[in-house]
């Protein structure tokens, strides 16, 4: 079971480059990525969103393995700017799981 | 033999019938049917041509009787009641006989077997018309005032607007103050205004009309009567208890729901920090600047969603119905909390999100700020237990996360809690209101007559039909006011003279017949010094439940007499040659 933290939350909030809000859990991101990653994005974004940190640091791998071909962001019913998200998680992960 | 003169006409539907029925067959073999002076068949007998070809028949060959054997009486019985009346025939001494519904589409694999029970079908319909009798609607007058019961946000707006087309309203009132729920409602979507001032806004408006008489503490205790001219009793308890009788055309109903009140450990309701969403909204309205529950901020709120409603069948006296309010509510309250504390975590846990309409928006919004839902199985719901700090700890398995199972900690868990119907035993009685499966008061037709009851005269509106928002209630108040004003204005009503009557000198009252009538349209009179049963036509429905109680054969349906169902039956076993 994982626990719900909502500083990591505020976390993602304040630095104003994540926005996943409008995401409908519909799937299509997920159902046309070239990588075939199943966690990618719907899933990962809603660890984020719910605010699941360690699922998000499990999933280095799967966050580096985007091509950000955004194929699944012209796919997006919601527009949720997907590749730029992914985008942050990286830069985030570069700075506490890198100390890049 | 018959000495009337009945024409008979057999549709072809454009194929519908004659497809499957050999419609040829069947007029060669009822044109000599006892009384049967003109059978035709026809392509459309609903088109024009046709329609006055059969009044052309009626006048030129004095026809006192009129069979069409077509569709379903649903489609095309007033059509021709039309016709007859049109063509100076009284509209009762026709009758149609079904043969495509009940008949050819039913049959489309025996052409042989459909033909032969078109045949029968409608020699049964010849031989009730042969024993019909000119009838006339039954006519009353009408009493222009309207008993409206509950004074909430549709009770008061109904009598704004019966008073303003003329119409008397007495406004009676169970509680000492008037408003119901919206009362205690504080800023409500999408106008921002708080429900009391909603409520003082429609109170000034009743107080300028001279036409409505409010009663408050008050209560309907007896009803006699019947449409366009009720007698009713209300007992006012203040200070000292007396009653006040009334007569009105007409009643609206619109007494309001009451909460669901959850069950003590359901969803850890009874721990410190859970509650209803009417609390949560109260805390919502009476803090003034940050939320704060115990003396304590609320920094966490976990939302349940579908609590009362929805329930699942093992339940005894489940709700089975979604309450459809509490979503938009939930979300509502969700984003006046985020305006109190833009900083606030909010998390809801639903089985399905129902915010239709304009209230989508408002779910964008609480998406937008950061809200987060959760959607759970109702098979596994979440659970609620203290948890440590003083915070409660609930437990979710995440459908959308693809069932991933979450702890969040929380302030506060709010139950969003649906509606249930009031109890209104008293007056379910009294009026011999309809109650549905889930105990809220059914209309007949919820898209055709949305506020109409069984019983005549007698309308339904606001959420003692079924959960509804203000707005809602407010819409069907509106149209109840136009349902009972377009019976009052006129000044009569007509009604189907297709119902039960007494022959007083067969009647020796044994009081059955009143017991058998649902809609207690059976009275006591006296007849020539003896007491005999009065069938009260205005109340009457023809529904035929009253005649075969009769031990002595007095009471008959008019147009479905005994003698009539006799011959039908006759008619439709008689031998096909």
């Amino acid at each position: 079971m994982a626990l719900v933290n909502p500083d990591f939350v505020e976390e993602v909030k304040r630095s104003g480059r994540f926005d996943a809000s409008a995401c409908m859990n519909c799937g299509v991101c997920s159902a046309v990525c070239p990588m075939g990653i199943e966690l990618l994005p719907r899933k990962l974004f809603r660890y984020v969103l719910l605010g699941v940190k360690d699922r998000v640091l499990e999933n280095v791998e799967t966050i580096y393995s985007c091509l950000l071909c955004r194929l699944c962001e012209v796919n997006c019913p919601a527009q949720v700017h997907i590749a730029e998200n992914v985008r942050f998680l990286r830069c985030y992960m570069n700075k506490k799981v890198f100390k890049i | 033999m018959s000495d009337r003169r009945i024409g008979v006409y057999i549709c072809h539907c454009g194929g519908n019938i004659s497809d499957y029925v050999d419609v040829d067959r069947v007029v060669k073999a009822v044109c000599d049917e006892p009384g049967v002076v003109v059978a035709r068949t026809a392509v459309f007998t609903c088109s024009d041509a046709a329609q006055q070809e059969i009044i052309q028949d009626i006048k030129e060959q004095n026809l006192d009787g009129l069979v069409v054997a077509s569709c379903s009486p649903k489609l095309h019985l007033y059509t021709f009641r039309d016709v007859a009346r049109r063509a100076g025939l009284n509209p009762y001494q026709y009758t149609q006989v079904n043969i495509r519904e009940q008949c050819s589409w039913a049959h489309t694999g025996d052409r042989e077997g459909a033909t032969e029970k078109a045949i029968r079908l409608v020699r049964a319909g010849i031989a009730r018309t042969n024993l019909t009798e000119p009838l006339q609607p039954v006519k009353i007058d009408t009493v222009p005032g309207v008993l409206i019961i509950g004074a909430g946000i549709a009770g008061l707006r109904a009598a704004i607007g019966l008073a303003d087309i003329g119409i008397c309203v007495y406004l009676v009132e169970r509680a000492p103050v008037v408003g119901g729920w919206v009362a205690r409602f504080g800023k409500m979507y999408p106008h921002g205004k708080k429900g009391r001032e909603l409520i003082d806004q429609l109170l000034d408006e009743v107080k300028k009309r001279e036409s409505i008489t409010l009663f408050t503490n008050a209560e309907v205790v007896e009803k006699s009567g019947s449409m366009g001219d009720f007698h009713v009793r209300i007992r006012i308890k203040e200070p000292a208890e007396s009653d006040i009788g009334v007569r009105v055309g007409a009643i609206i109903v619109a007494t309001g729901f009451d909460p669901y009140q959850p069950r003590e450990g359901e969803y850890g309701y009874g721990l410190e920090g859970v509650m209803t969403l009417a609390a949560f909204q109260e805390l919502l309205d009476n803090s003034g600047g940050r939320l704060v529950y115990n003396g304590r901020e609320i920094k966490d709120v976990v939302y349940i969603y579908c609590v009362g409603s929805r329930q699942g069948t093992d339940m005894e006296n489940a709700n089975r119905y979604c309450s459809r309010y509490c979503c938009n509510a939930t979300v509502h309250a969700a984003n006046l909390a985020f305006e109190k504390n833009p900083e606030i975590h909010q998390f809801h846990l639903f089985r399905d999100m129902r915010t239709y309409g304009r209230f989508e928006l408002l779910y964008r919004e609480a998406l937008k700020r950061g809200a987060t839902f959760l959607k759970f199985d109702a098979s596994e719901p979440p659970r609620v237990e203290q948890g440590g700090n003083g915070k409660l700890k609930v437990t979710v398995k995440d459908l959308l996360t693809s069932g991933e199972e979450f702890e969040i900690r929380a302030d506060v868990v709010v139950l969003a809690t649906g509606m249930v119907p009031k109890k209104n035993g008293k007056l379910v009685d009294i009026l011999k209101l309809p109650v549905g499966r889930d105990g809220f008061f059914n209309e007949i037709h919820p898209k055709l007559r949305p506020v109409e009851t069984v019983v005549d005269g007698v309308f339904i509106c606001g959420a003692c039909q079924g959960p509804k928002n203000s707005s809602e209630s407010v819409a069907s108040a509106l149209a109840a006011v136009a349902q009972s004003a377009s019976i009052l204005k006129k000044g009569y009503v007509e009604l189907e003279p297709l119902i039960a009557a007494v022959d007083p000198q067969l009647c020796t009252w044994c009081g059955v017949c009143a017991q058998a009538c649902p809609y207690s349209a059976i009275e006591q009179e006296q007849y020539r010094g003896r007491e005999v049963a009065r069938v009260n036509e205005a109340v009457c429905k023809g529904c035929g439940g009253c005649v075969p109680t009769c031990s002595r054969d007095a009471l008959n349906l008019r147009g479905y007499t005994g003698a009539q169902i006799k011959s039908m039956i006759d008619a439709l076993v008689k031998e096909i040659c």
